[in-house]
């Protein structure tokens, strides 16, 4: 198992990098990746994710129904060799495949998203399909709490549940802020462990910054054999006190020049 | 026969031979879906009164090689879930077919919520969606089988009545084109257009009157079937009739397939009014009501002739 120590670095050079595009393409969705890259190097680097290095394919799936934040995925699946780097280095420079929301053109990413609460059902779809078809395969869905304002994640809960998908699991990324402010404040979603509970679902909470946490509880996940849920409690922006906890950085905004020095800085 | 059950019999068949099909409804049945769910119970999955949930996951399914069917009642099917359907059968060009149960008025007397006279502007809209409108049972049929042998994106409306058989019906020739002319093109002649339960209205004016009128089945609307211009452009103009509300019907169908090649028809559109319709009486007679009898058709021929 890689360290901990490693991992902390990849986050913040994933983020790094990933500010760098940011500054370069002058869009995208900082706070939201942000929030989310401890999860998703998590899945990735700690081997939740199988992946079969011959054949340079993951063996499991990995849907960002935040369609928005899709992009936190672009420097891992380059450094796996799954993303061919041209089309990193090209990206905001000259053609490249890559697109501030992801879809199923660019190498490693598993569907189209960017509409938010689809993937809960497509994700049960995909697992319920490696049921039908006897395959040892998993799916890993990460949404965020505003999805669970869409009743179609509802919904696509109430349909794993019944069908028994163990094969699914799901991370909501609560970081509480959506466009307009608090979650609490705009309308309020808690308790949502209760919630996800009352359905019958497994809810484990973690640290959705923690390695350690997170390594543990997905360690969990991956020992019962029941559909389960993480609630990731994040911070919007995280490793950017420019942008962390605040609202207007669900969107890239200008930076100045000092802002964007502290930035450089806070990620190396 | 009803048209979902020719649809579902001939998707059990294959089942037997190919376990790759998965069959979804929301909550929607059919005497054929019975024996479908006794015989194959694996590859029939219940999601629920969730239309939305069961385009996600058929996206889902899709996503992994399987054959998706999904299944419903028209309205719902189609508007409730019209973004699931656009973000995943359209967007990622998944070959997920759906069968649309009780198009126009079929539910009459239920009211608005559960007519369907939007559906065909919608899902013309969605890009890359097929659409089929079959007109009887020999039709349905040769829609589920090329479903089944070539998966693609598309949206079947059936009726929710049983319908007349056509004669003579349609053929694979016919099947390839997309449409059926009945009658020959000719410059005194008005043709008369539409698509299931409708085109029996036109068959039988046609059929009266065989000097003045053709009639065109056009049981695939989209892709728009590119032969039908050359076919029946001498004729004096057309008359498109539809179950469907004002705008964007089959006569918006009609007239932008046939300017594309540079073919402006005269064309009179003749659907139901641009109104919620609440009122009671039959199909039947909310036809008749509200402007798609025989007669309305007559007189719409007149507005050519005149």
């Amino acid at each position: 198992m890689i360290k901990v120590n490693d991992l902390e670095n990849l986050a913040k050079k994933y983020r790094r990098d990933l500010f760098e595009k940011f500054l370069l393409i002058k869009q995208g969705h900082p706070g939201s990746i942000f929030s989310m890259m401890e999860i998703v190097v998590t899945l990735y680097h700690c081997g939740f994710v199988r992946f079969d290095e011959k054949k340079k394919l993951f063996l499991d799936r990995v849907l960002i129904s935040k369609g928005h934040a899709t992009a936190a995925l672009y420097p891992i699946l380059k450094d796996f060799g799954v993303l061919p780097t041209k089309e990193w280095d090209n990206w905001g420079k000259t053609n490249s495949l890559l697109r501030v929301f992801g879809n199923t053109s660019i190498p490693g990413i598993d569907i189209t998203s960017g509409s938010l609460g689809h993937c809960v059902g497509a994700g049960a779809g995909m697992a319920l399909s490696y049921k039908k078809s006897g395959l040892d395969k998993k799916v890993y869905v990460v949404i965020s709490e505003g999805e669970l304002y869409e009743g179609s994640t509802w919904e696509g809960l109430l349909f794993a549940k019944h069908y028994g998908l163990d094969n699914l699991k799901i991370i909501i990324d609560i970081n509480s802020l959506i466009i307009l402010g608090k979650t609490s404040e705009c309308l309020n979603l808690d308790p949502i462990k209760d919630k996800i509970s009352g359905l019958g679902i497994d809810t484990f909470e973690s640290n959705g910054h923690d390695f350690k946490d997170l390594i543990s509880i997905f360690q969990k996940c991956e020992k019962t054999n029941k559909i389960n849920c993480i609630l990731a409690n994040t911070i919007k922006g995280k490793g950017s006190s420019v942008m962390e906890n605040k609202k207007n950085w669900h969107y890239w905004n200008e930076m100045n020049d000092d802002e964007i020095k502290i930035t450089r800085n806070e990620l190396t | 026969m009803l048209q979902r059950d020719a649809f579902i019999a001939e998707i059990t068949k294959r089942i037997s031979k190919d376990k790759n099909i998965f069959f979804l409804s929301a909550d929607f049945g059919a005497a054929a879906l019975d024996e479908l769910r006794e015989k194959f119970p694996d590859n029939f999955i219940h999601c629920g009164i969730s239309e939305q949930a069961m385009l996600d996951v058929a996206s889902g399914l899709a996503l992994e090689g399987k054959k998706v069917f999904v299944y419903a009642m028209a309205p719902f099917l189609s508007l409730r879930a019209i973004e699931q359907t656009k973000c995943g059968a359209g967007l990622m060009n998944l070959p997920i077919c759906l069968i649309s149960v009780g198009i126009g008025l079929g539910y009459a007397d239920a009211g608005p919520t559960h007519y369907s006279t939007e559906d065909f502007a919608c899902f013309r809209a969605i890009v890359g969606s097929s659409i089929y409108t079959p007109a009887d049972v020999a039709t349905t049929k040769l829609i589920v089988n090329d479903m089944l042998d070539h998966p693609k994106f598309s949206y079947i409306r059936l009726d929710r009545n049983v319908l007349p058989d056509i004669s003579p019906q349609i053929n694979s020739n016919d099947y390839q084109k997309g449409f059926k002319v009945y009658g020959k093109e000719d410059k005194k002649k008005i043709a008369l257009i539409s698509h299931g339960k409708m085109l029996h209205s036109c068959l039988e004016l046609y059929n009266k009157d065989k000097e003045n009128f053709i009639c065109v089945d056009i049981f695939r609307s989209k892709p728009f079937p590119t032969e039908l211009p050359k076919e029946i452009s001498l004729c004096k103009g057309m008359v498109v009739v539809d179950e469907q509300s004002p705008s964007g019907n089959l006569s918006s169908c009609i007239f932008e397939g046939f300017s594309a090649q540079n073919y402006f028809p005269k064309i009179v559109s003749k659907s139901l009014p641009e109104k919620y319709i609440f009122e009671n009486g039959g199909r039947s007679y909310l036809l008749k009501r509200f402007g798609l009898s025989n007669e309305d058709i007559i007189s719409a021929t007149k507005q050519i002739i005149d």
